[in-house]
C-alpha cells in the first residue's frame, strides 16, 4: 500500500520497495535507495548526500534542503474528501487574529459573497465572506474572540429543496 | 564617558530590539531591566536582562503599552533611564512626559517634539514652514464629505492616511474618483479603532517612489549630525521588508539635498536623540517630506554597519547629556549593508500573517552579519504580536557583495515551524532589478510573477518526500510491516 504525503499541497505517493539490503523507494513511481543515517542532519539518497533540518509541529513538518522550505502532512485517508466538503461549507480564517463583527447569526441566510465575519489581524481589517449560498449553522466565532490560522469560525448548511 | 551614563536602564520592549538594547547596555557596563507579559516569562529579552518584571493586560500587547505599569516597574527595578525601543510607547508624548515626571529619564526625545513629529499634519506644517518639500495635500478632518471634495480637486492617484497613523496602518490608494467615498469611509473608521482618532487626510500620490531616509542623532542644544541615508524602498503592505544603506545609485547631490533637509529639520526642532527623516523620492528626482520618526528605526543595523556608530550606546550618552560638537561633519561610510525582516508570513498568500512554534532555530555568523532576533526554540507564534520575527544584517566592501552574502546567509538560516518570508526574500535579492538597485515601492507588486515561488524540481521534490516520510511515524510502521527478515530500522528520528 503507498503511503500518501501532502508536499507543499500536492499528493506525493512513496512505495516501500525493499527495506533490506537498502531502503529502496519509489516517489511517485521513481525508485530512489535512501541511506537514512549518513550523519547528523542527512542522508543519503542515491549515493548523494543531502543536509536537511527538520521541525515538527503539531501534524506538519518543516523541512529545509538547499535554502528552500517545505511543508509536508500526511495524507489521511479519507481526510481528502472531509476536508473538502467542510471547505466549502466552512468560512475559516486565512490568518491568525481576532473576531471583530459577527454579521449574521445562525440560522440566518447568506448568499455566496456576503459578509458573515469581519477580522482582524496585524491592524488588518478584512470580511470573511460565504463560500456559497445557504443558512449559517453553527457560528463558533465571538465578537472580540481570538482564532488560529484555518479555524472554522462558521459553518453553512444548504437552503431548503437545495 | 568614563562613568556609565545610568546604573541601570529599563527596556518598555520586548522581541528582539529589547535584546539588541540589553547587548549594547552590557558592552557599556549598565544594569538592565525587562518587562514581560506572563505569557513571556521564558522569553529571550527577559534571559538576557539582569532582572525582569511581569507586567499585566488583557492581551500581552496591552500591557506593553500600560506605561503606568511599566514606569511602575521601572521604579521597583531601581531603573534611573527608560528605553522604549521601537513600536509600543516609542512615540507616545504621554509616556515620555509620564518617564520624566517619575523622575527618570527618557531615553528618546523631549515629548514635545514626540508630538509635534508624532501628528503628521503638524509635522508637515512644520516642514514646510522651513521649506522643506511636501506633497500637495488636504488638511486632515473627520468630516467626510468635506474631505471626498477637496481631495477630489487636488487629482489622482491620492493617498490616504490615518493623521494619527503610522507604520503604514490604514493607507489607502486611490486611483479614481469613484473610489474615493469608500476608501475614505474605510480610512476613517480604521483610523479611529486603531488610532482613537478618526481624522484623516489625503496627499499626492507619487507613482513608483522610492522611500529615502535619513539618520539623524540631535543633543537638544542645536548640536545635530545626520549619519546619511537608508533606502527602505522594498516594502509589502505598505510596510518596509528589505532596508540597505547607502541608498544605491543616488546622485551625490540628491543625496547631499535629502540629508541637508533632514538635518533642517533636525535643527529647527533643536532635536535630541536619535531620529528618522523619511522622504518619498520620485523618479523625476523631485523628494517630498513623507515623516520623522522620533525613536530608534527597525533598521537601525545598517546605518551602524557603514558608520561603525553604535546608535543605542549613541541614544543612552545623549540621554545622560552628551553633547554634538555643532557642526560636525556626518561619519565616513565604509561599504554596503542591506537588512532582511524574517517574518511569519506567507508570501504566496498575499503576505498574510501566520501562526506556528519555533520549532528549529539556527544562524549563520561571520563577521560581517548580524542576526537580531529574542526567539527560542518552542516558542509559539501568535497573532498576539507583530508577525517580524528577527532580522539578519550583511556587510560587505560593495553592493554586490553584501547581497551575495546575504544570500549565502538566507539560504543557511533555519527557521522551522512557522511559515516565514526566507525563501521569499532570497528570491527578491537575486532578482536582477533589486541587484541593478533599479528600486520603488512597487517593487513587490511589479515582479509578482517573477518573485513567485517557482517550482521545485523534480528529483529536489521527490528528495523533500523522502526525507518528509522517513520523518514520520506512520511511515516507519509502514516500513516494519514490510516482510523482511532481517530489518535493523535504527534510524528513525527521536
Amino acid at each position: 500500500m503507498p503511503f500518501t504525503l501532502l508536499l507543499d499541497g500536492e499528493p506525493c505517493e512513496i512505495e516501500i520497495l525493499a527495506r533490506q539490503p537498502r531502503l529502496l523507494l519509489a516517489v511517485n513511481g521513481r525508485t530512489y535507495l535512501v541511506e537514512p543515517k549518513a550523519g547528523d542532519g542527512m542522508v543519503r539518497i542515491d549515493g548523494e548526500t543531502v543536509a536537511f533540518a527538520r521541525a515538527e509541529i503539531g501534524e506538519t513538518q518543516f523541512l529545509r534542503i538547499a535554502g528552500r522550505t517545505h511543508v509536508a502532512q500526511l495524507a489521511r485517508q479519507g481526510g481528502a474528501g472531509g476536508g473538502g466538503g467542510s471547505g466549502v461549507n466552512a468560512v475559516k480564517a486565512p490568518m491568525p487574529g481576532l473576531v471583530i463583527r459577527v454579521h449574521k447569526q445562525a440560522g440566518e441566510a447568506v448568499v455566496r459573497g456576503e459578509a458573515v465575519i469581519t477580522i482582524e489581524s496585524m491592524k488588518l481589517q478584512m470580511a470573511l465572506n460565504a463560500p456559497r449560498d445557504g443558512v449559517i449553522a453553527t457560528l463558533l466565532a465571538e465578537e472580540g474572540g481570538s482564532f488560529d490560522k484555518d479555524a472554522v469560525l462558521a459553518l453553512l448548511v444548504s437552503l431548503e429543496g437545495e | 564617558m568614563n562613568n556609565p551614563a545610568f546604573s541601570k536602564v529599563l527596556i518598555a520592549n520586548r522581541g528582539e530590539i529589547a535584546c539588541r538594547v540589553i547587548r549594547t547596555l552590557d558592552a557599556m557596563g549598565i544594569a538592565s531591566a525587562a518587562v514581560h507579559h506572563p505569557a513571556e516569562a521564558a522569553a529571550r529579552h527577559v534571559r538576557m536582562a539582569g532582572e525582569a518584571v511581569a507586567i499585566h493586560g488583557d492581551t500581552p500587547v496591552a500591557a506593553y503599552l500600560d506605561g503606568a505599569q511599566i514606569i511602575a516597574a521601572a521604579k521597583a527595578t531601581g531603573a534611573e533611564a527608560i528605553h522604549p525601543g521601537y513600536g509600543f510607547l516609542s512615540e507616545n508624548a504621554g509616556f515620555a512626559q509620564a518617564v520624566i515626571e517619575a523622575g527618570l529619564t527618557f531615553i528618546g526625545p523631549d515629548h514635545a517634539t514626540i508630538a509635534l513629529m508624532g501628528d503628521k499634519i503638524s509635522a508637515r506644517t512644520f516642514a514646510a514652514a522651513i521649506g522643506v518639500p511636501v506633497a500637495p495635500s488636504v488638511l486632515p478632518t473627520e468630516d467626510l464629505a468635506d474631505f471626498t471634495a477637496r481631495a477630489g480637486k487636488i487629482g489622482f492617484p491620492l493617498l490616504i492616511k490615518a493623521a494619527a497613523g503610522g507604520g503604514g496602518k490604514g493607507m489607502i490608494i486611490v486611483r479614481h474618483a469613484d473610489e474615493l467615498q469608500a476608501a475614505a469611509t474605510r480610512a476613517a473608521s480604521e483610523a479611529l479603532r486603531y488610532f482613537r482618532d478618526g481624522r484623516i487626510y489625503a496627499e499626492t500620490y507619487v507613482d513608483a517612489p522610492r522611500h529615502i531616509e535619513v539618520q539623524v542623532l540631535g543633543d537638544g542644544e542645536g548640536g545635530v549630525i545626520h549619519l546619511h541615508e537608508r533606502e527602505c524602498s522594498v516594502q509589502r503592505r505598505f510596510q518596509k521588508i528589505i532596508e540597505e544603506a547607502p541608498a544605491p545609485d543616488l546622485p551625490p547631490s540628491l543625496r547631499e539635498e535629502i540629508c541637508a533637509a533632514a538635518l533642517r529639520i533636525a535643527m529647527a526642532a533643536r532635536y535630541r536623540n536619535a531620529g528618522t527623516v523619511e522622504f518619498i523620492l520620485g523618479a523625476d528626482g523631485r523628494f517630498f517630506f513623507l515623516e520623522m520618526n522620533t525613536r530608534l528605526q527597525v533598521e537601525h543595523p545598517v546605518t551602524e554597519m557603514i558608520t561603525g556608530i553604535d546608535l543605542v550606546r549613541a541614544q543612552i550618552e545623549i540621554a545622560a547629556g552628551a553633547a554634538l560638537p555643532a557642526a560636525l561633519p556626518a561619519p565616513r561610510i565604509s561599504g554596503h549593508a542591506i537588512e532582511c525582516r524574517i517574518c511569519a508570513e506567507d508570501p504566496a498568500r498575499d503576505f498574510l500573517p501566520e501562526s506556528g512554534r519555533i520549532g528549529r532555530l539556527a544562524f549563520p555568523t561571520a563577521p560581517w552579519l548580524r542576526f537580531e532576533h529574542g526567539l527560542t526554540e518552542g516558542q509559539a507564534i501568535t497573532a498576539d504580536f507583530d508577525p517580524m520575527l528577527a532580522k539578519l544584517v550583511s556587510h560587505g566592501p560593495d553592493r554586490e557583495t553584501a547581497i551575495n552574502r546575504m544570500i549565502e546567509a538566507l539560504k543557511q538560516l533555519t527557521l522551522l515551524g512557522v511559515t516565514t518570508n526566507i525563501d521569499y526574500l532570497i528570491r527578491v535579492l537575486d532578482h536582477p532589478a533589486f541587484r541593478a538597485g533599479d528600486l520603488h515601492t512597487g517593487f513587490v507588486s511589479a515582479h509578482g510573477a517573477a518573485l513567485a515561488l517557482p517550482p521545485t524540481g523534480r528529483q529536489a521534490r521527490d528528495h523533500a518526500a523522502i526525507l518528509a516520510a522517513l520523518g514520520c511515524r506512520e511511515f516507519a510502521e509502514l516500513v516494519f510491516a514490510t516482510p523482511e527478515p532481517y530489518a535493523s530500522m535504527g534510524f528513525w528520528r527521536n
